[in-house]
């Protein structure tokens, strides 16, 4: 028992100093001991993810930190994902997440740092870059159906491409695939009601926060 | 049958009455909100609480909370300052605000045409000019054409003029058609050292690149160097912008006017130091103190704005933030104030009564010198 908690400690703080090598060993060990994968991921992985989060959100993990922890979290996920299958367990959480900045705007650090942040709470995130054509984020919703579109826009001239994004979903009758996120300097809850998006990041902590939110219904 | 009047009764009332008014103020993204003054008084005290617990600084006194509760609760639309207080007001973008189509005035006026406006209609007390293209690495194949401008507006005008450009560290990157592979391209490939090491080239570029159009603005005659939006693409462009500060004030007569991008340098990444100060994760006082150290004249902090918070509460934050920078830097402070920063409203066009209040909520507690 005690091996197992030493084990959860491990998977733990080895996420929070963003050690891959040593989160593989650990979900490694976890299996040994026949210590349940669900519970590895969520009191092992995802406590250290939260205690990253937590101190990224306070200023004292920064974007290079968020994203090596996030590489540590797939590391581990890799090792105990197969097992959960191969036991028909629900991993609880995760999702596919299409995100990108829209036509006409090049800004990409925010983006970016909500994409490390939703990768590290264990969503799959399929970033499309910048400047993405309103068609490309249809055509790409309709391929891969993701549970959540994230549209990101850093000024007021280019967050009028996120209204017409969720438009363009809706004349090609794909506006029910997906949840659709936005976020970005200029938008606001009330731009995000005004276009009918069903969700507004304010930043990367509380685009994860609700983005989980989304996946649970 | 008689009358008998409760005085005590009516004096309840009244005070009921009061304790239930409303006023009229924002929220952060711009919607006209009522508040009572207890829900105001409480935003004021929040925000101020949650600028210390972030940035380690201390909270607005009661007695700033009372007063930046009276201009909030002012009866006009506008509020002013007294008499002797007035402050140094000044304006990046150079004259983009007139003349940008996008979403500022459209007026088809010529650059030295701005200068004259903003001196001698608007009333500013310094001017800048600037590139359409508004970053420094897009200046340098037109830094003639612009150092021509900056000769003409010169003989124009007496206000200081400055030249303006960000520092916009994320032109040197191939993304966005620089010679540098993009660092955030390499993190998603877990290449973090490949990361930083760009960074570090880029930031080398972007030095050299803002010393080159300094020293040509200065045989123009320019007043300052404006470095507006520093930082925005985290510690890399921080470290760059420092250290063009400490060449620019070695190599020339300007001024450097320094205009962060955000409260807090992003760590992109997170092993840059200066002068034995780790930049990833600073605040606008420690932004400051360093700006100072570099050479810099004036400094600009900025306070993001949350939308999902009231107006009350954004500016408590702000001014605990700004009141910290007073006393940790010696050098003039011009506070960045406008779309969502320093307190003011995410709207396009920042309404008057938040700005006029912000305003002078700035000037009275947090001892600025410009804005």
């Amino acid at each position: 028992m005690s091996l197992q908690l030493d084990i959860l400690d491990q998977l733990s703080n080895s996420v929070i100093e963003g050690n891959s090598e040593a989160v593989r060993r650990a979900a490694t060990e976890a299996l040994k001991t026949n210590l349940d994968p669900l519970e590895a991921i969520e009191n092992g992985l995802a406590k250290g993810l939260k205690e990253v989060g937590g101190r990224f959100e306070r200023g004292e993990m920064f974007l290079m930190q968020l994203i090596m922890s996030g590489e540590a979290m797939k590391a581990g996920l890799q090792v105990l994902k197969p097992e959960i299958l191969k036991q028909k367990k629900q991993l609880t959480g995760s999702g596919t997440v299409l995100i990108g900045t829209v036509e006409g705007d090049i800004h990409d650090i925010g983006k970016s740092v909500v994409s490390a942040m939703l990768t590290a709470e264990g969503f799959d995130v399929i970033d499309l870059g910048v400047d993405v054509p309103d068609q490309v984020f249809v055509e790409k919703t309709k391929e891969i159906k993701p549970h959540i579109l994230g549209l990101s826009a850093l000024m007021t001239t280019t967050r009028t491409k996120q209204k017409d994004v969720i438009e363009a979903l809706k004349r090609s009758e794909l506006r029910d695939v997906a949840k659709v996120m936005v976020g970005g300097a200029t938008v606001t809850p009330e731009w995000a009601e005004e276009i009918g998006a069903d969700a507004y990041g304010e930043d990367a902590v509380d685009a994860a926060r609700k983005a989980k939110n989304l996946i649970k219904g | 049958m008689s009358f008998s009047w409760n005085r005590n009764a009516l004096t309840l009332s009244v005070k009921e009455v009061k304790r239930r008014l409303e006023y009229v103020t924002r929220s952060g993204s711009g919607v006209i909100i009522k508040m009572s003054k207890e829900q105001i008084s409480a935003d004021l005290e929040a925000g101020s609480k949650d600028a210390a617990e972030r940035g380690h600084v201390p909270e607005l006194t009661t007695d700033e909370l009372d007063c930046v509760l009276d201009i909030m609760v002012e009866p006009t639309k506008i509020v002013g300052i007294e008499r002797g207080k007035e402050i140094v007001l000044s304006r990046d973008g150079g004259v983009l605000k007139y003349t940008g189509c996008t979403r500022y005035a459209g007026a088809p006026i010529s650059k030295e045409q701005g200068v004259i406006v903003g001196e001698r209609i608007i009333g500013l007390d310094t001017m800048e000019l600037g590139h359409a293209d508004y970053s420094f690495k897009p200046c340098k194949p037109i830094a003639f054409d612009e150092a021509h401008h900056m000769e003409n507006a010169q003989m124009l005008s007496v206000i200081p003029l400055f030249y303006g450009a960000m520092p916009n560290l994320g032109t040197y990157y191939q993304s966005l058609g620089g010679r540098w592979p993009t660092p955030t391209e390499l993190l998603k490939e877990g290449k973090i050292k490949e990361s930083r090491e760009v960074q570090e080239r880029a930031a080398e570029d972007l030095i050299r690149d803002i010393v080159y159009i300094a020293k040509i603005m200065d045989q123009s005659g320019a007043d300052g160097l404006n470095m507006d939006t520093t930082a925005a693409a985290g510690d890399a462009e921080f470290y760059a912008s420092l250290k063009a500060i400490e060449q620019v004030k070695k190599e020339t007569n300007l001024a450097v006017e320094v205009g962060m991008a955000g409260e807090m340098i992003l760590g992109m990444h997170c092993e840059l130091e200066y002068q034995g100060k780790r930049l990833a994760g600073l605040w606008p006082h420690e932004q400051g103190n360093l700006i100072e150290k570099a050479g810099a004249s004036i400094f600009g902090p900025v306070v993001n704005t949350r939308t999902t918070k009231s107006f009350p509460w954004n500016l408590g934050r702000a001014l605990a933030f700004i009141k910290a920078v007073s006393k940790a830097v010696q050098i003039p402070i011009h506070v960045n104030m406008g779309m969502g920063v320093c307190g003011i409203p995410m709207t396009e066009i920042p309404p008057v009564d938040a700005v006029t209040r912000a305003a002078k909520a700035m000037i009275t507690i947090a001892d600025i010198d410009g804005i």
